[in-house]
C-alpha cells in the first residue's frame, strides 16, 4: 500500500492555476524530493498533503485513508517549516510534546516521547532552553525534534535547510539522510536546491508551472532527462543547449545544423524527426572537450572567463555564431567543465569539441528524442 | 491567518459572516447614528420627542445654518483650526529633530532624556495643570491661543519624539555611513536622507497628532476662557448648556466637532493605524 | 544641537511643571497671592477628606471596568479579522469612535442615557419598565460614565489587536495545526503568546487612560450627583480652579503622580529591557 497517494489534485487561486492535474504516488519508507524553480507549486502541494492548504479538487490519501478533508493535525502527517516556526515562548521540551498534548496523551507518554527524538537529535542537553537561546542548526534540529515527537506515518520538510549557512547545510543534510536511514519512515521534502534532491532524494520529483515533468531517481533524472526543461534544471554548471534545423532525416537518424553551420548526425531517435523540424541540442559541460582533436563534432572559439575549483577548471567560451541559450553565464558562450586544472588565456581561441554519443536531443515541443548512451547504472 | 478564513467556495456562509458583522456594527454606532439623524430633525420633532425614529422632516441646511449664524460655533471652529494646525507642524519639526538625535546619536544621558520623553508623555496632563496655568498667565498667554498651541507642542513632543525615534532607528545603518562617506554634515543627512524617508512616518504623526489636539478638552477650558479663543471642545459643552432643548441644534454641532478628525481618520486612515500602532507590533 | 528646542521646550512645561507640582503641594496658595508654606498639612486635610476617597474609589472603578477593553477590543478582532468583501469599510467604522473627542462621546452618551427620552429609556420601556436616571443616580453614575468611556477605549484595542493579528506568523499558526490545536486552544497556545507585546500595549495605554480619566466626567457628570462621580483628576481640577485652593489641588495631583509613576515605572522597564538585552 501507498503511503501518500495523489490523486488528480489541482489547486486554484482564481484564474491562477497553482498544481495542474497532479498524480503522485509515494512509497512507504521513500524519500521523496519535489524540486523546481520558484513559483513552480512544490511548496503549495506540500502544504495541500499537510492540509495546510485546501485542494480545488482531487482526492489526498496517507495510508490508504482518504484525508482530503482532514485537518491538519488529523492526517498522522508532521512538518519541518523552512522557518523552523518553533513556538518562541516555549522551551524546548514543550514545543516536541505540544502535538501529544494537544492530543491529550499522559504526561509521562510525552516525556517518553520527547526524550527519545532528543536522543536521537542530541538534544537532551537544551530541553530547557527556549528557542530564542539556540543557534539555527540546533533550532532546525528541535523542529525536526517536534516532527519526530509525533511519530507520523509521513514527514513533511519544507525547504528546511534554506536558512542555514553552506556548512551547516551540508551537516544537516548528512544528519537528514542518516535520520531517514534509522527510522525509516516516509519523507517527502520540498527544496529548490538541486543539491539536495541528487544526494537525499531516493526518488525526485521535478515541478514546473504547477505540473509534474518528471518523476524519478536521481541518477535516472540526470542521465534520462523526459524533456528539455527538467535536463536544463538539473547538473551544474547547467547543460549547454544550441538550437539547431533537421537537414536529413531517414528512419531514427537525423543531421542538424546549427547557427555557424555546425552538423551533428545522430541515430537512434525514440521518434523520427521531420526535416526542418526547430530542435534542441544538448551537452552537458564536462562532455566538452577541449583543444582535444580527432573528436567528431569540433568548432573554434574564445575564452571569455577562467574560473579555477581546485580540483576542477569551468571554461565559458564564446563561438561567434554559435551560441548557447539559457546558460549559466547569462550570455550565449559554451561551458565546458574540465577535471583538473588547466590554465587558459582569456581570449586565447581554442577548439571546442564532443561526441555525437555524448548529447542529447529535445524536439520542437521539449520533449527528449535522444539520450547519450549508454546510459549509466548503479 | 487566525480565525481560519471562511472558505470562499461557501458563499452563504460568507454572506451571513457579513450580514452579522453589519449588524453588530449597526449596535456599534447607533448612538452616533441617532445624533447624526437628530442633526438633521426640526425644532418641533424634538419638542414632540422624536429622538430614535426616522426624522419626519430634514432640516439639514436650516440646522447648520442656524448652528453657524445663532451661534458662536463658527468662531470655535476657526479657533481650533487656529491653535491645532501651528501645533501640528511644530511637533513635527520638533519631534523630527529629537527623534533624529535620540536614534543616531549615543551620548551621555540619552537613556534618560529618551525615558523623560516616554514617561513624561504617559503623565496624566492633569498633574502639570497648576504650574502650567500659573506660568501662562505669568507671562501673558494666557486665554490667547499661544497658550495652548505651546502646551500641546510642548506636550504632545514627548510622544512624537518616541514616535520618530522608533521609526529612524529602524532605518539602516549603512544607509547613514554612506552619507558620512560621502561627506555630508549631520543637518545634511537630515535633510537629503531622513527626511525623504520618514515622509510616511510625518504623515502618521500629523494625523495623529491632528486628532490628539483637535480632541482635548481639558487644556481648552484650563487655558483659555474667553469665546474668541476657545476651541470647539470647551464651545460644545458651553453650547450645551445655553441650547438645553435644541438637541437638534446641539447634535449638528456635535457633528461638526466630529467631522474633522473622522474625515482625516478615512482619508489617512492607513497612516493612522501605521502611528498608533507602531511600536505595538513591530516592537 | 538639534536636541535643544524640543527638549528645552519639553523639559520646562512638561517635566519642570509635574514637579513643580510637588512643590506647590506644600503651600496654601489662592493662585494669585501670596504662597503660604503648610508643610504636609495639605496631605492631612487630604487623608482625611472623604470626597479623597470617594475620587480614588471611582479611579479603582474606572481601572477595573477598563479592564474589560482589552478582551472586548480583541473579541471584535477575531471578529472582525475575516477576508470578505466589505469588512474593510466595515473595520473603518468600527474605529469611529476612537478618533471622536471625548466630549462627543460624552455629549452622545449623555443623550443615550437621557431618562425621558434615552435610548436606554426605550429600551426600558419597550419591556415596560423604567429605566433608571443613570446619571443622576450616585450608585450608577461612576459605572455608566465608564461604560461610555469603554467605547473609544475598546476601539483603541481592536486597532492594536487587528495589527497585531495581521502580524501573526503563518508557518507558526500551521505549526499548531499540524500539532492538532484549533479553536480554543491554538488562541490560547499559539495565537495570544504572539500577541504578547500588542495586549502589553493594550494594557498600559487602558491603565493610564483610566487614570487619566477626566473629560468625560466633566462633561458628563461635572462630578456629580453630590461629588459621586468624581474621579482624582476631576477633584483636582475643581478644587483649584473652582475653590481657589491650588495647594491642596496640587496635593492630589501629586498622589496621582506618584500612582502613575508607580506604573509608568514598571512600564519603562518592561520596554526597555529587551533593547538593553540585545545591545
Amino acid at each position: 500500500m501507498a503511503s501518500v497517494e495523489i490523486q488528480n489534485v489541482q489547486k486554484h487561486y482564481g484564474s491562477f492555476h497553482a498544481l495542474n492535474d497532479i498524480n503522485l504516488s509515494v512509497e512507504e519508507g521513500e524519500f521523496v524530493v519535489m524540486v523546481g524553480p520558484s513559483g513552480c507549486g512544490k511548496s503549495t502541494l506540500l502544504k495541500t498533503i499537510a492540509g495546510l492548504e485546501t485542494v480545488t479538487s482531487g482526492q489526498l490519501l496517507i495510508k490508504g485513508r482518504d484525508v482530503t478533508r482532514l485537518e491538519p493535525g488529523d492526517r498522522g502527517i508532521a512538518m519541518v517549516f523552512q522557518s523552523y516556526a518553533l513556538y518562541p515562548h516555549m522551551t524546548v521540551a514543550e514545543n516536541m510534546g505540544f502535538g501529544l498534548r494537544m492530543a491529550g496523551r499522559p504526561k509521562t507518554q510525552i516525556d517518553a516521547a520527547v526524550a527519545r527524538a532528543a536522543k536521537i537529535l542530541r538534544l537532551e542537553e537544551q530541553l530547557d532552553k527556549k528557542p530564542k537561546q539556540m543557534s539555527g542548526g540546533q533550532r532546525q534540529r528541535v523542529a525536526i525534534g517536534r516532527a519526530i515527537t509525533r511519530s507520523p506515518d509521513v514527514f513533511l520538510f519544507d525547504e528546511p535547510l534554506s536558512n542555514l549557512d553552506a556548512a551547516l547545510r551540508t551537516q544537516m543534510r548528512v544528519e537528514l539522510s542518516t535520520l531517514h536511514a534509522e527510522l525509516g519512515s516516509t519523507m517527502i521534502y520540498v527544496t529548490h536546491d538541486q543539491v539536495e534532491a541528487m544526494t537525499m532524494a531516493s526518488r525526485i520529483v521535478v515541478l514546473n508551472r504547477g505540473r509534474i515533468e518528471q518523476v524519478g531517481t536521481p541518477l535516472d533524472l540526470y542521465s534520462n532527462p523526459a524533456n528539455l526543461f527538467v535536463a536544463g534544471f538539473l547538473g551544474a554548471p547547467r547543460m549547454n543547449f544550441v538550437t539547431g534545423k533537421v537537414v536529413e532525416a531517414q528512419g531514427r537518424s537525423a543531421r542538424i545544423v546549427c547557427a555557424g553551420g555546425l552538423g551533428v548526425a545522430l541515430d537512434d531517435l525514440v521518434q523520427p524527426a521531420a526535416i526542418g523540424e526547430a530542435v534542441t541540442i544538448g551537452i552537458r559541460p564536462e562532455k566538452l572537450r577541449i583543444n582535444d582533436a580527432g573528436s567528431a563534432i569540433a568548432f573554434g572559439g574564445q575564452v571569455r572567463l577562467t574560473e579555477y575549483l581546485g580540483r576542477e577548471t569551468i571554461l565559458y567560451v564564446d563561438a561567434g555564431d554559435l551560441v548557447t541559450t539559457g546558460s549559466d553565464s547569462g550570455t550565449g558562450a559554451f561551458t565546458a567543465q574540465i577535471g583538473e586544472i588547466r590554465p587558459f588565456q582569456t581570449a586565447a581561441p581554442v577548439s571546442i569539441a564532443f561526441d555525437a554519443r555524448d548529447a542529447y536531443l529535445f524536439a520542437a515541443d521539449g520533449r527528449t528524442i535522444s539520450s547519450p548512451k549508454p546510459v549509466a547504472r548503479l | 491567518m487566525y480565525p481560519r478564513p471562511i472558505p470562499e467556495d461557501s458563499p452563504w456562509r460568507r454572506t451571513a459572516y457579513a450580514a452579522m458583522v453589519a449588524l453588530v456594527l449597526i449596535l456599534w454606532l447607533v448612538p452616533l447614528m441617532a445624533v447624526m439623524v437628530t442633526s438633521l430633525r426640526s425644532f418641533e420633532e424634538v419638542m414632540a420627542g422624536n429622538y430614535w425614529g426616522w426624522p419626519k422632516s430634514f432640516n439639514f441646511v436650516e440646522n447648520y445654518t442656524a448652528v453657524f449664524t445663532q451661534t458662536a460655533m463658527a468662531r470655535y471652529f476657526l479657533n481650533s483650526l487656529i491653535i491645532t494646525l501651528p501645533s501640528v507642524i511644530g511637533v513635527l519639526i520638533l519631534s523630527t529633530l529629537t527623534g533624529y538625535v535620540l536614534s543616531r546619536y549615543r551620548f551621555r544621558g540619552a537613556n534618560l532624556m529618551f525615558a523623560l520623553f516616554v514617561g513624561g508623555n504617559f503623565l496624566p496632563a492633569q498633574i502639570m495643570m497648576i504650574p502650567v496655568r500659573d506660568l501662562m498667565v505669568s507671562i501673558g498667554l494666557y486665554d490667547t491661543y499661544y497658550a495652548l498651541i505651546v502646551f500641546h507642542i510642548a506636550f504632545q513632543t514627548g510622544f512624537a519624539t518616541l514616535f520618530m525615534r522608533n521609526f529612524i532607528a529602524a532605518l539602516p545603518d549603512e544607509l547613514f555611513q554612506a552619507a558620512r562617506a560621502e561627506g555630508a554634515s549631520p543637518g545634511q543627512t537630515l535633510v537629503h536622507v531622513v527626511l525623504p524617508l520618514i515622509r510616511p512616518a510625518l504623515a502618521a504623526l500629523a494625523i495623529l497628532t491632528f486628532t490628539f489636539v483637535w480632541n482635548d478638552y481639558f487644556w481648552a477650558i484650563v487655558l483659555t476662557q474667553s469665546d474668541a479663543v476657545k476651541p470647539v471642545t470647551a464651545g460644545l459643552s458651553n453650547l450645551r448648556g445655553e441650547w438645553v432643548s435644541a438637541w437638534n441644534l446641539v447634535a449638528a454641532a456635535t457633528i461638526m466637532v466630529a467631522i474633522p478628525p473622522v474625515v482625516m481618520f478615512f482619508l489617512m486612515q492607513r497612516h493612522f493605524i501605521a502611528g498608533l500602532t507602531v511600536g505595538a507590533v513591530k516592537g | 544641537m538639534f536636541i535643544l528646542p524640543g527638549a528645552l521646550l519639553f523639559g520646562i512645561v512638561i517635566i519642570l511643571a509635574s514637579l513643580q507640582t510637588v512643590w506647590v503641594s506644600f503651600f496654601d496658595w489662592d493662585g494669585v497671592g501670596e504662597m503660604q508654606w503648610v508643610g504636609l498639612s495639605n496631605y492631612v486635610q487630604l487623608f482625611d477628606d472623604a470626597q479623597f476617597y470617594v475620587s480614588l474609589k471611582n479611579n479603582l472603578i474606572w481601572l477595573g471596568m477598563f479592564m474589560l477593553a482589552p478582551p472586548l477590543g480583541l473579541a471584535l478582532a477575531l471578529l472582525l479579522n475575516q477576508p470578505i468583501g466589505g469588512m474593510r469599510i466595515m473595520k473603518s467604522l468600527f474605529f469611529v469612535p476612537l478618533v471622536l473627542a471625548s466630549v462627543t462621546v460624552g455629549v452622545v452618551f449623555t443623550w443615550v442615557y437621557d431618562p425621558s427620552f434615552g435610548l436606554l429609556s426605550l429600551i426600558f420601556g419597550y419591556f415596560g419598565a423604567t429605566a433608571p436616571a443613570l446619571l443622576s443616580d450616585e450608585h450608577f453614575v461612576t459605572f455608566a460614565v465608564v461604560a461610555a468611556a469603554l467605547w473609544p477605549q475598546i476601539a483603541f484595542c481592536l486597532v492594536l489587536f487587528l495589527a497585531g493579528l495581521n502580524n501573526l506568523s503563518e508557518d507558526l499558526i500551521g505549526a499548531g495545526r499540524v500539532d492538532g490545536a484549533r479553536g480554543w486552544p491554538m488562541l490560547w497556545h499559539v495565537v495570544l503568546p504572539q500577541l504578547r507585546e500588542v495586549s502589553f500595549i493594550a494594557l498600559a495605554v487602558t491603565v493610564i487612560g483610566a487614570l487619566r480619566s477626566f473629560d468625560m466626567v466633566a462633561v458628563m457628570t461635572s462630578g456629580g450627583p453630590f461629588g459621586s462621580s468624581t474621579v482624582l483628576a476631576y477633584q483636582m481640577y475643581e478644587q483649584s480652579i473652582f475653590s481657589y485652593r491650588f495647594g491642596y489641588g496640587a496635593a492630589i495631583a501629586t498622589v496621582l503622580f506618584v500612582i502613575m509613576a508607580v506604573f509608568i515605572a514598571w512600564y519603562l522597564r518592561t520596554l526597555l529591557k529587551p533593547e538593553q538585552e540585545n545591545a
